[in-house]
């Protein structure tokens, strides 16, 4: 039973390989809307990812809030806006693009090296492994007791965010009373 | 157990897109796409890591990100709205007032 | 493994059992596989059952004869092959896409309808643990720690197909109908979470499989528990599956048929397979987290084993508790249709966010207070 063995490996590499082609085709469809249906495939693979991992809440919640309400967002905009398909710019380099996407490959480079050879933390207080993860009552348990006693004030700091994000939305995408659609087109001109 | 490196590649390739995206398309819509797209390529590394240090805080920094993003992308979009009814598209090469 | 040359089909596949190594894992991979056939087979026969009732119900209410023609020879079962053969009908039907609809997405979003409310059925656990040669069998496809937020999640999925459906079929009454359908299910997707949220608190897990073993008796089934959890739940409930009185993203007076106008043959039955799959879906999950799932009322589980010797009869007979609870979920889908008079679209709005909306947080503050008085120490 050694392809028993393997399963992680064959599972990690499938689900992977299909994170890689979504983004690639998040990034490079012509169509918006071909590019939501694309971010909400990765981003469920992603969740899948996260389950392997030993993170059940947190795939649960990246499907829930990501892909559920996130995404949808995105597919109302275009819809509404009725975006039509762009042409592609290709891949034509300047310098200074060229050097940003240099810089973070190397920090990337950087961080996996650092992080990959760091030996797990016993000293932290959060410190648990996966076997003592499921002593103490499943991962969902230990995310959620460390969440409201280590993390409470940045949660409570969170919520106060969503409420900003909420007045922020209504005012800025509110209407304007005094001008209707029309004229702000006819002003758009050229620019 | 895959080795944690292979994280580390996947995630920085999903970041390469997501800032390809930003940089390579003139559509808003899709600008703030790319940008979900890197917050994603984090958080992957946010729980490889967590599984790797044997803590759960990677999660909850997840968690949080995801907030983030969700605030990030509402009010994006409020603005993508608000932009397109004041000059009708949302390409950038035209949204560039603050430029000059 | 050696294999003669006389060895015949049947008899290989008599010794295939004996070439593996029966573990856990492989007892668990099979045992996925046919509950995972079973329970497909299965939800694919609900369609053309749920079509003749809720054909022959409303005709009992409005003192009609509804169809009751179909049959075979002089037996007529009261018109039920009626269904087969409108099922008949919708397969062999020519398909017709339209000129202008995106060809993928056309074809793509009856998948997105249904591919959501199989998964999220595979969650619900049917029945108490099966004994099979010693292994433990749970009678749900995947039991989950997290089933309660893996419902949600996969059946927020279902957006995409409505508002796919309406986008591709490039059709002005489609795109409204999907618009008002996807808003509409967004909107009650939080009140139906919302709703859950006490339940969660009064049983501390997220696991559906442990909810339905806290419910032994009347008293502790979630109803009593949560009252207005329910209600909320049951109005949710309606909402999600754009059914009546919320059926409002196909209003036939205004939208043709929404976000499915442009759809017929099989497609159109897909739609169709989507919706009743999620009404039978929410009406297990109404059953299993109000109304204590497979527990049999008045009887425990163990009276019931120790009355029938075995776990696996006692597993059927869950399983026929909550098919039972289930149908009558059901039965008032169809009740209700054929009841109460469609919303109109502002009402339906205010009524989600003004109304269903503060209530379930006051739930939610509420049963938190009551519990954290009630565990007071």
């Amino acid at each position: 039973m050694e392809a028993l063995n393997l399963m992680p490996e064959i599972l990690f590499y499938i689900i992977s390989g299909m994170v890689l082609v979504s983004s690639v085709m998040v990034v490079a469809s012509r169509n918006p809307i071909t590019s939501a249906i694309f971010l909400v495939v990765d981003l469920f693979f992603v969740a899948a990812l996260y389950a392997s991992l030993g993170a059940d809440f947190t795939a649960a919640v990246q499907v829930l809030v990501y892909a559920g309400a996130i995404v949808v967002l995105f597919v109302f905009v275009i819809m509404l806006l009725n975006l039509k398909p762009e042409a592609l710019r290709g891949f034509r380099f300047t310098v200074g693009e060229a050097l940003v996407l240099l810089i973070t490959l190397t920090g990337f480079v950087i961080i996996a090296t650092e992080l990959a050879h760091a030996p797990p933390d016993i000293a932290s207080p959060g410190n648990l492994g996966a076997a003592a993860i499921e002593l103490a009552g499943g991962n969902t348990f230990v995310v959620g007791m460390r969440m409201f006693t280590a993390f409470l004030w940045p949660f409570e700091i969170a919520s106060v965010l969503i409420l900003l994000a909420i007045v922020a939305c209504v005012m800025v995408a509110k209407k304007d009373k005094k001008s209707g659609l029309k004229g702000h087109i006819q002003s758009s001109g050229g620019n | 157990m895959v080795a944690v490196e292979n994280y580390f590649i996947l995630s920085s390739l999903v970041f390469l897109c997501g800032l390809a995206g930003v940089m390579f398309r003139r559509n808003l819509i899709m600008v703030l796409m790319s940008i979900e797209l890197m917050l994603n390529a984090v958080n992957i590394i946010f729980v490889a890591a967590s599984r790797q240090l044997g803590q759960v805080d990677g999660q909850i920094m997840v968690l949080f990100v995801i907030t983030v993003a969700a605030c990030e992308a509402a009010v994006g979009l409020a603005m993508v709205i608000a932009l397109f009814r004041r000059y009708g598209t949302v390409n950038t090469d035209f949204l560039r007032l603050l430029r000059g | 493994m050696n294999l003669g040359v006389d060895l015949t089909f049947l008899e290989f596949l008599a010794s295939l059992p004996a070439l593996v190594e029966w573990n856990d894992f492989t007892v668990g991979l099979v045992a996925f596989a046919v509950k995972f056939a079973i329970l497909v087979g299965g939800l694919l026969q609900l369609p053309p059952l749920l079509v003749w009732i809720e054909r022959r119900v409303p005709a009992l209410m409005q003192r009609r004869r509804g169809p009751n023609r179909v049959g075979f020879f002089k037996w007529r079962l009261y018109g039920l092959m009626q269904s087969l053969a409108d099922t008949i009908k919708l397969i062999f039907k020519e398909e017709v896409v339209p000129d202008g609809a995106h060809k993928v997405f056309y074809h793509l979003a009856p998948v997105f309808c249904v591919f959501p409310a199989f998964l999220v059925a595979c969650a619900i656990p049917y029945g108490p643990d099966l004994l099979v040669f010693g292994h433990k069998i749970p009678l749900s496809v995947v039991r989950l720690d997290v089933g309660f937020l893996f419902i949600l999640a996969i059946s927020s999925l279902a957006v995409y197909g409505v508002s796919l459906a309406g986008w591709a079929s490039n059709n002005k009454y489609s795109l409204m109908g999907s618009l008002r359908a996807s808003a509409q299910m967004i909107s009650y997707e939080i009140p139906l979470g919302m709703s859950l949220i006490p339940i969660v608190l009064i049983y501390g897990t997220l696991d559906l499989g442990k909810i339905v073993e806290a419910q032994t008796s009347l008293i502790h089934w979630g109803v009593f528990a949560a009252p207005f959890s329910f209600m909320i739940f049951l109005i949710c409930m309606f909402a999600e599956t754009n059914r009546a009185p919320f059926d409002l993203a196909e209003a036939e007076g205004e939208l043709v048929a929404g976000f499915h106008t442009e759809y017929n043959s099989a497609k159109f039955a897909a739609f169709f397979l989507g919706e009743y799959v999620s009404m039978f879906v929410l009406s297990c999950l109404a059953a299993t987290v109000f109304f204590g799932g497979w527990q049999v009322p008045f009887v425990p589980y163990e009276t019931i084993v120790a009355l029938a010797g075995s776990p696996n009869i006692a597993a059927l007979a869950g399983i026929m508790m909550l098919l039972l609870k289930a149908s009558f979920f059901m039965w008032v889908y169809i009740w209700v249709r054929w009841t109460l008079p469609r919303f109109r679209y502002d009402q339906l709005m205010s009524l989600g966010w003004k109304f269903m909306l503060p209530i379930g947080l006051a739930n939610v503050v509420g049963t938190a207070v009551v519990l954290a008085v009630l565990r007071f120490k």
